[in-house]
């Protein structure tokens, strides 16, 4: 029932006042990262919410892939394993400067997840599912194995490049620091996608989503634009992959594990999928559940698993498909 | 510009054991409305499956304004002219009736779609979720996909389905007109015979999958052959 | 060298049981059990309760028949209710039970790796090709030809296999002429994930006992399933060796091509046949 161009905002307006709206929101959103570090306080909450944005962010990225192409992947980590990995070795290395190697880092998950994206263009649903989740693994596997690329399963350990366009590198290890960062870029990231779910090719590849014969008995052609969907996911998973390596100065091949996708495809469920900013919001509750959980965190596999099921069967809408619900209800009394 | 807007030569298909089309021929003179008649079963909608690039397992030759089509896509046939609609009304269900349209029109580089909105009554849906609208705005919705750049050919597989006498009727006048202003050669199955009668000009006749009779409304309103098929058919 | 082919079939036989399962669990209910390496892995454990108690052949029996039980049961409460819904919904609800599954077996029997007990009686070695070989890796071989061949029979020859091939091949039909499609899935379900405890128990001298066990062979399984054709029983047999192999090569030779060959194959595959499915269903 929601339209996507509804995505984060709740009214329904107009045109160009919807874009203007938008950047409204994003630029209140990024105020209020600079204020994060007063209002957490205390290191540890910095980092433990840095750690729920790097979150948010890979939520985000197997969102939009649902919310642009219809398709549930359970191997996101691959692209953000494969951005913070590429970041960790080219910069462990010395074989670039920091800032090719961010940008190479950027962009080599984009390139395979575009590569991918065309061949498995036309997979669906639950082969699309048993997909993801081997070439998710498949990454793991390698990873796990290759001892000369970072060690395999002892993990790497890295120095942060000096300078990183041109100001100190310091801060990407500071609390403080990254939480406004990682914040920042989440408003920038979900602005972006709720700009690009108005603009014609947002359109276009919700069109091919929703009814991809017909889009194609109107005359485009289906494969590019979803493999356009699939690069951009992988880019915005690959930002996460690399603010959390950076942050932790730290490379494993869990980071590829099928649990990292499988939690974030949780979150992106649980906090909405349909909606630009309902990952996030899925991601930021979840981490927090989990650090409330306590002791019963010994069962935190279940109690995920079960929130999953819940959701799916009770509320797939998830946490901003009932706000919005509740929200609607109330503004028609 | 040729004459014949549109050709199917010795068209067949089929799957497994069924023989769904036998080596049907038919040429669409431009500007002609043909309406597209059998019994259930003779093979129309699967002749416009054909037409349209929908269907594999095909052969015989398409022939779009004198080129033949019958390797391409159905993209590539869209860019070349050829719209369809569907007998199963085949939208967008989640984007809204205005954003679809506008898709629509991006792809055969932007014309106006007001024009067909008004036409087809879907100026008031403009800002409905598809999914949401009644039956009747769907099968509206799915013609007017198919017309958005006006195409130069267009098949239509019962654009009436489901929909009472008045509002076939309705959809009848319109299409009549359009289509003239068009000038549209169209190609359309139909099993409303009032629709059909009300814009047709000739009218083919498919039975079994093959090939029957073909001529005017009159000519073949009255061919005993036709009637014969349609009372003697079973199924 | 014969000795690596043979080991390589040891590992095929263990996803041909698996694989086995989901084949049968999706050709009548069309949906893929994300939970079928979860309940491998329980079914590994059950039989390790009652093997380490001294009864291996016990265990087996227990583990068998209780996944079956418990087969039956998913289907009841997950299978049959969702069936009208899109086949995305069931595996994510699969998929909150596979991680349920792991903690409710680390709660029971905790995290550290077990080990299962190999029977007497197999626990010999036999000499092929002039090099010792594992009596027990024989047993599993012939443990999944046994199942190949009865399941084949069980198809072919008696009326419960033929509305099986029916309801699988076309649902709706089926059940318009009579078979109570609901009641053979109970008893599919519910044989497919006892193959799948069966698979745990006679794995479980060969791999150690953890938690996060059926997930690894969970995905080789689906690889193997992809590549046979979701919905042929034959395929999966062939496919089955033909990752059994790669993968005990692989690990020998090439580790890495070990890894992403299946992949590639799953990849290849899916691209040949996009809907990804191919056997009896198109």
């Amino acid at each position: 029932m929601s339209t996507i161009a509804q995505g984060s905002i709740i009214l329904r307006p107009h045109k160009i006042g919807a874009t203007v709206a938008i950047l409204l929101v994003g630029a209140a959103a990024l105020a209020v990262g600079f204020a994060l570090p007063l209002i957490l306080q205390s290191k540890i909450a910095m980092s433990l919410f840095a750690q729920a944005l790097f979150d948010a962010l890979l939520a985000t990225s197997v969102g939009f892939l649902f919310l642009q192409n219809g398709r549930i992947s359970f191997g996101q980590a691959a692209f953000s394993g494969l951005g913070g990995y590429a970041f960790g070795i080219l910069v462990a290395r010395g074989l670039v400067g920091s800032e090719v190697a961010l940008l190479i880092a950027l962009l080599l998950p984009t390139l395979v997840a575009f590569l991918l994206g065309l061949v498995i263009a036309r997979v669906s649903g639950v082969a699309h599912a048993m997909l993801t989740l081997a070439v998710g693994q498949a990454f793991y596997e390698v990873a796990f194995r290759w001892r000369e690329l970072a060690k395999g399963d002892d993990g790497m350990s890295f120095d942060l490049p000096a300078r990183i366009f041109g100001l100190s590198s310091r801060g990407l290890q500071d609390p403080a620091f990254m939480v406004a960062l990682a914040w920042s870029i989440l408003v920038v990231v979900l602005v972006a996608l709720a700009l690009f779910a108005r603009s014609r090719i947002g359109m276009v590849t919700a069109a091919i989503r929703d009814n991809e014969e017909r889009a194609r008995f109107l005359g485009y052609s289906t494969t590019l634009p979803r493999a356009l969907v699939y690069a951009l996911a992988a880019f915005i998973a690959a930002i996460a992959g690399i603010l959390q390596a950076s942050y932790n100065g730290y490379i494993a091949p869990q980071v590829f594990h099928w649990t990292v996708s499988g939690y974030a495809l949780i979150m992106a469920i649980l906090g909405g999928a349909k909606f630009i900013v309902g990952p996030a919001v899925g991601a930021v509750a979840l981490f927090y559940v989990k650090e409330l959980a306590g002791q019963v965190a010994e069962y935190w596999p279940a109690i995920v698993g079960g929130a999953l099921v819940l959701v799916t069967l009770t509320m797939p809408q998830g946490i901003i498909g009932v706000l919005r619900l509740l929200w609607l209800r109330r503004v028609r009394q | 510009m040729t004459q014949v807007a549109l050709e199917g030569v010795g068209l067949t298909r089929q799957f497994g054991g069924f023989v769904a089309l036998d080596g049907v021929n038919i040429a669409l003179k431009r500007g002609e409305i043909r309406g597209l008649i059998g019994p259930n079963g003779a093979g129309k909608s699967t002749l416009i499956d054909v037409l349209s690039g929908r269907a594999k397992n095909r052969r015989g030759r398409v022939m779009l304004n004198g080129e033949d089509v019958s390797e391409l896509s159905p993209q590539q046939r869209r860019k070349r002219g050829m719209a369809r609609s569907f007998q199963r009304t085949n939208i967008f269900p989640e984007l809204t009736v205005g954003q679809q349209l506008r898709v629509a029109s991006w792809a055969v580089a932007d014309p106006d779609i007001a024009e067909v909105m008004n036409e087809l009554n879907l100026a008031a849906l403009a800002d409905r979720s598809a999914g949401d609208i009644s039956y009747g705005d769907q099968r509206r919705l799915d013609l007017a996909l198919a017309l958005v750049g006006r195409p130069q050919v267009l098949l239509l597989d019962e654009p009436a389905a489901g929909l009472t006498v008045e509002e076939s009727l309705a959809l009848a006048r319109t299409l009549r007109d359009l289509v003239n202003r068009w000038n549209v050669t169209v190609l359309l199955v139909e099993h409303d015979m009032q629709v059909v009668f009300a814009i047709c000009d000739r009218l083919t006749v498919l039975h079994l999958g093959r090939f029957l009779s073909e001529g005017s409304c009159a000519e073949i309103r009255a061919d005993p052959t036709v009637v014969a098929a349609y009372l003697g058919t079973q199924a | 060298m014969l000795i690596q082919v043979l080991n390589g079939v040891v590992y095929g036989a263990l996803l041909y049981l698996l694989a086995v399962g989901l084949v049968l669990i999706f050709g009548l209910r069309e949906v893929v059990n994300f939970a079928h390496g979860a309940l491998f892995m329980v079914g590994a454990y059950i039989g390790f309760s009652v093997a380490a108690a001294g009864y291996w052949w016990g265990g087996l029996l227990v583990s068998v028949v209780a996944m079956g039980a418990i087969g039956g049961m998913l289907d009841a409460a997950v299978f049959r209710t969702l069936r009208e819904q899109d086949p995305m919904v069931t595996v994510l609800v699969t998929f909150g039970l596979l991680l349920i599954l792991e903690t409710v077996v680390t709660a029971i029997w905790g995290k550290a790796y077990l080990r299962y007990p190999m029977p007497a009686i197999l626990s010999g070695t036999v000499t092929i090709a002039g090099s010792p070989f594992p009596v027990y890796r024989l047993f599993v071989i012939a443990v999944s030809i046994v199942v190949a061949i009865s399941l084949s029979a069980w198809l072919r020859f008696t009326r419960v296999g033929l509305y099986i091939r029916a309801a699988s091949t076309d649902a709706r039909v089926a059940a318009i002429q009579g078979i109570n499609v609901d009641r053979l899935s109970l008893i599919v379900v519910g044989l497919g994930t006892a193959l799948a405890g069966l698979s745990g128990v006679v794995a479980g001298p060969l791999l150690t006992l953890s938690p996060t066990m059926g997930s690894y062979i969970l995905i080789d399984s689906f690889i193997v399933v992809v590549i046979g054709g979701l919905g042929s029983f034959a395929g999966a047999f062939v496919a089955a060796l033909l990752i059994g192999q790669i993968h005990n090569f692989g690990a020998i030779y090439l580790p890495w091509a070990a890894t992403i060959l299946p992949f590639l194959l799953m990849v290849a595959i899916l691209i040949w046949r996009p809907t990804g499915l191919a056997g009896s269903r198109a």
